[in-house]
């Protein structure tokens, strides 16, 4: 195993792969974006993963969730997101909690990091009032052809309910390509492991991404 | 000059642009200056924003200096030269 991180070891440093093997991580959401983020984030040797979902796989879902198969229709997300990512990367602590993310959500002890991969603001805003002061929280949203991702830091960045303020749920599914989900959820995990490094890129900064013009753009809240 | 940051599909309706510098006179408002921006353009942009009871769509998010205008004084707030108006349709799902 030791040769598992060699080829990142070489572009970040043994520094860099030590703080995110000592990293624990909040995932809430493992459908489009969270079931990559949280792929990506146990590839890259996070210590501990906290999965928040009520969700069980379904036929829609398979065109862009990439841990789930047709064999696991019907079957729990959180269930067989730990067996895939336990197959993935066995050194990772994979923790599932099996809830829905609303009024009254307690954060776990200790997490001080969360990638907000949520797909409705009444979620989001649970999920950002339970946080403790200092935790980073890495958001990413998407739909159609386009995305967004943000770091904020609890206590000290606006408060997303602000930065988000009049923001209603679209009625009905959300349209979204396949490969808008992985660009997203890639762009989350690089803001992730900088963040781990102490360096984040997207502090009180969305990067707002186009795939159908091809632009990146940033706007500052 | 108002500097109008513009995202997504209100930024295909611009043809493209990112960004559009607007003149700002004495009593303009984010409102007013929407509402001119749309005659000058001749692009219906505001029904994508604003219902006819001057309410704020839900879809678009309108940050003044890098604030939601609804915790300002909302289509009302005075914008004076050298702020920085953006008009962002975050994407919504996950």
């Amino acid at each position: 195993m030791e040769g598992r991180y060699a080829r990142q070891r070489l572009l970040w440093g043994d520094d860099r792969q030590r703080l995110i093997g000592d990293s624990e991580l909040l995932v809430a959401g493992v459908g489009g974006l969270g079931a990559t983020v949280c792929q990506i984030m146990a590839r890259a040797g996070v210590g501990r993963l906290h999965l928040y979902d009520d969700g069980v796989v379904a036929l829609e879902d398979l065109h862009r969730q990439s841990l789930y198969g047709e064999c696991d229709l019907g079957r729990k997300k959180v269930v067989v997101a730990r067996e895939r990512l336990q197959a993935i990367n066995s050194t990772v602590e994979v923790v599932i909690h099996e809830e829905r993310i609303g009024c009254g959500f307690a954060v776990p002890g200790g997490v001080r990091l969360v990638a907000d991969c949520l797909d409705n603001y009444e979620g989001r805003f649970a999920l950002w009032d339970a946080l403790p002061d200092g935790c980073r929280f890495v958001h990413g949203g998407v739909q159609g052809d386009r995305g967004q991702v943000l770091t904020l830091v609890k206590g000290e960045s606006q408060p997303l309910s602000e930065v988000y303020a009049g923001s209603v749920q679209p009625a009905g599914a959300i349209e979204v390509s396949p490969y808008s989900v992985f660009v997203i959820a890639g762009l989350m995990c690089g803001e992730l492991c900088r963040v781990i490094g102490g360096a984040p890129k997207l502090l009180d900064r969305f990067l707002v991404v186009d795939l159908v013009d091809l632009s990146l753009s940033f706007l500052d809240v | 000059m108002v500097f109008l940051q513009i995202y997504g599909t209100l930024r295909m309706m611009l043809g493209g642009r990112e960004s559009v510098e607007l003149p700002c006179y004495e009593g303009d408002t984010v409102g007013s200056l929407l509402e001119r921006f749309q005659a000058e353009e001749r692009i219906a942009v505001t029904h994508k924003l604003i219902d006819d009871r001057r309410m704020l769509h839900t879809g678009t998010i309108i940050l003044l200096n890098r604030r939601n205008i609804l915790h300002l004084d909302k289509l009302e707030t005075p914008v004076r030269d050298g702020d920085v108006l953006a008009l962002f349709p975050p994407g919504a799902g996950g």
